[in-house]
């Protein structure tokens, strides 16, 4: 199945009233008509080479306020790049900065360039809606949306981006996302019913399954287990490790451990002192990150010597 | 409930696969050892001692994984017992390894026509013979987490001990000839390294039992020599 590139969603300079428009149009273009008509029915496609996240010289910004600075950062393809380091470190603010949601953020701003397999992400005329479904997000308080069922809930951002999908078109890939999420066999008799009724575990595989449904090419997960129970834990981990052989993965993690278990490559951040900006350490295979880290900064938190 | 955290678990029995391999790796250099010894074959001797390399390879692959594991899985319980006991079973692997090149070091210093004595070959022959199958059973031991059959080395290796004993007085005894006695000596090197194999099986052995309890005890000490229940 080919990726949609990132320019084919390139819509000339837009009002900001029919941005959102302009996005749905040229994604119906590229997405999901090409997808069903080669996807295999009700089963997830085999491994495909996912695309590269590159950041250049990122720094971002809270108005005034410096928060991140001079990060230099490959995501890899089909791998997972865990994100860790202290509270207020920056982690999350740059994995917001990765598919466009620093910006929603009142007088937040980004300096320098995210690149997917080439294509800055913040050129002129992307539409950012667009960015978001290819780079999709999974936050840490699963949000299925409450009222909607099951089904809705993952076809939400169908209905939003291509209103020309058939009911079968629309039920295959519902069927094939639950499954990607390893949820399928939980609620395929029942469909219809609210997402809320669903244990946490569940809620945040079903937000998976939403955010895998419109095919993204990279997916970045903010402390997606943080709200839930160890056994839980270790089947999204699982899961993740499943997920990688489609998508690029980026996880913020405050746990060590789960670095440790479920990611390929891990990335230090740090604080040098409160009210300085956030700065990435170091980035290397997880292995190496906890048996014979570079530098000594990564070695005391890794080890514990400070929080 | 479905398994979770199905490739650390494979990984881990990888690992375990391949430590226990290298006893594999020890029963062949003995094996051929032995026989270099019987024929004083000095070339059988230097292949041995170039194979070495393979148990020493083994030894830091297996090990570095096993590292690797810990630190990326943060094992508990019985897989953290195994994971400890792995990297002891390794070490008494390679040491196991090196004894046998001890042996085919001292072959060449025998000399070409060697004054053997018939009794003292066969000694050491015997010898060999228990080690191997002492290997076989800490193999067979561990791998089927067996406490019983792990206990029993130490009275199996009881045997290689006296006949090192023996040994050393046929070697005492061994007469005036200057050659005699040398090659007695090396002769003795080769019984005390076997004892030594001996010794490494019996440790693989109390690492059975601690993976198993997780007690670690020595099943027999020299410094208390009394019984062991």
């Amino acid at each position: 199945m080919e990726g949609r590139k990132l320019r084919d969603m390139f819509g000339s300079e837009t009002k900001p009233g029919t941005e959102a428009e302009e996005g749905r149009n040229t994604m119906s273009q590229a997405g999901p008509v090409t997808e069903t008509s080669s996807e295999p029915q009700g089963v997830a496609a085999s491994a495909r080479r996912a695309k590269t996240l590159e950041a250049k010289k990122v720094n971002l910004y809270y108005g005034d306020f410096h928060a991140v600075e001079n990060v230099d950062m490959t995501i890899e393809p089909n791998k997972v790049t865990a994100l860790i380091g202290s509270s207020g470190c920056g982690k999350t603010t740059f994995l917001r900065s990765l598919n466009r949601m620093h910006e929603l953020t009142p007088g937040a701003t980004v300096k320098g360039d995210i690149e997917l397999d080439g294509e800055d992400i913040y050129a002129k005329g992307i539409d950012p809606v667009a960015v978001r479904s290819l780079i999709g997000m999974v936050f840490q308080q699963p949000n299925p949306f409450p009222t909607m069922s099951i089904y809705d809930n993952v076809a939400a951002g169908l209905n939003f981006n291509a209103r020309k999908l058939s009911k079968s078109d629309k039920d295959a890939i519902v069927e094939r996302s639950l499954r990607g999420a390893h949820l399928w066999d939980e609620v395929k008799d029942r469909l219809g019913r609210p997402g809320s009724g669903l244990s946490g575990g569940q809620q945040q595989r079903l937000c998976i399954a939403r955010a895998t449904a419109v095919s993204p090419e990279v997916l970045l997960m903010d402390e997606p287990c943080s709200a839930l129970d160890p056994v839980a834990t270790l089947a999204i981990e699982d899961l993740i490790g499943e997920l990688k052989k489609e998508y690029t993965i980026a996880i913020v993690t405050h746990n060590m451990q789960q670095a440790a278990r479920a990611s390929d490559n891990t990335a230090f951040f740090n604080l040098d002192e409160s009210g300085k900006p956030g700065h990435l350490v170091e980035i290397g295979p997880t292995d190496e990150i906890f048996t014979k880290p570079k530098q000594k900064e990564t070695e005391d938190y890794v080890s514990g010597r400070f929080g | 409930m479905p398994e979770v955290r199905v490739d650390y678990h494979e990984e881990l029995q990888t690992l375990e696969a391949s430590a226990l391999g290298g006893l594999d790796l020890v029963t062949s250099q003995l094996v051929r050892t032995l026989e270099a010894v019987e024929h004083q074959d000095i070339e059988l001797a230097q292949i041995v001692v170039a194979d070495d390399d393979r148990i020493d390879g083994r030894y830091l692959e297996v090990h570095q994984a096993l590292i690797t594991l810990l630190a990326t899985q943060s094992p508990v319980a019985t897989d953290l017992r195994l994971i400890s006991a792995l990297l002891h079973v390794l070490k008494n692997i390679e040491r196991m390894g090196d004894q046998c090149v001890n042996i085919c070091k001292v072959i060449p210093m025998s000399g070409h026509q060697p004054p053997a004595d018939q009794e003292m070959v066969k000694l050491i022959l015997t010898m060999g013979a228990h080690a191997k199958s002492l290997i076989a059973q800490a193999k067979r031991a561990f791998c089927e987490r067996n406490v019983e059959m792990a206990r029993d080395l130490v009275d199996r290796d009881d045997v290689i001990d006296e006949l090192n004993r023996e040994c050393f007085r046929l070697a005492l005894a061994i007469g005036d000839d200057a050659d005699q006695r040398e090659w007695a000596m090396t002769m003795m090197l080769t019984a005390r390294a076997i004892e030594r194999i001996g010794d490494n099986a019996v440790d693989i052995g109390e690492q059975v039992a601690f993976v198993v309890t997780g007690l670690f005890r020595e099943f027999e000490d020299a410094s208390h020599p009394a019984d062991h229940a």
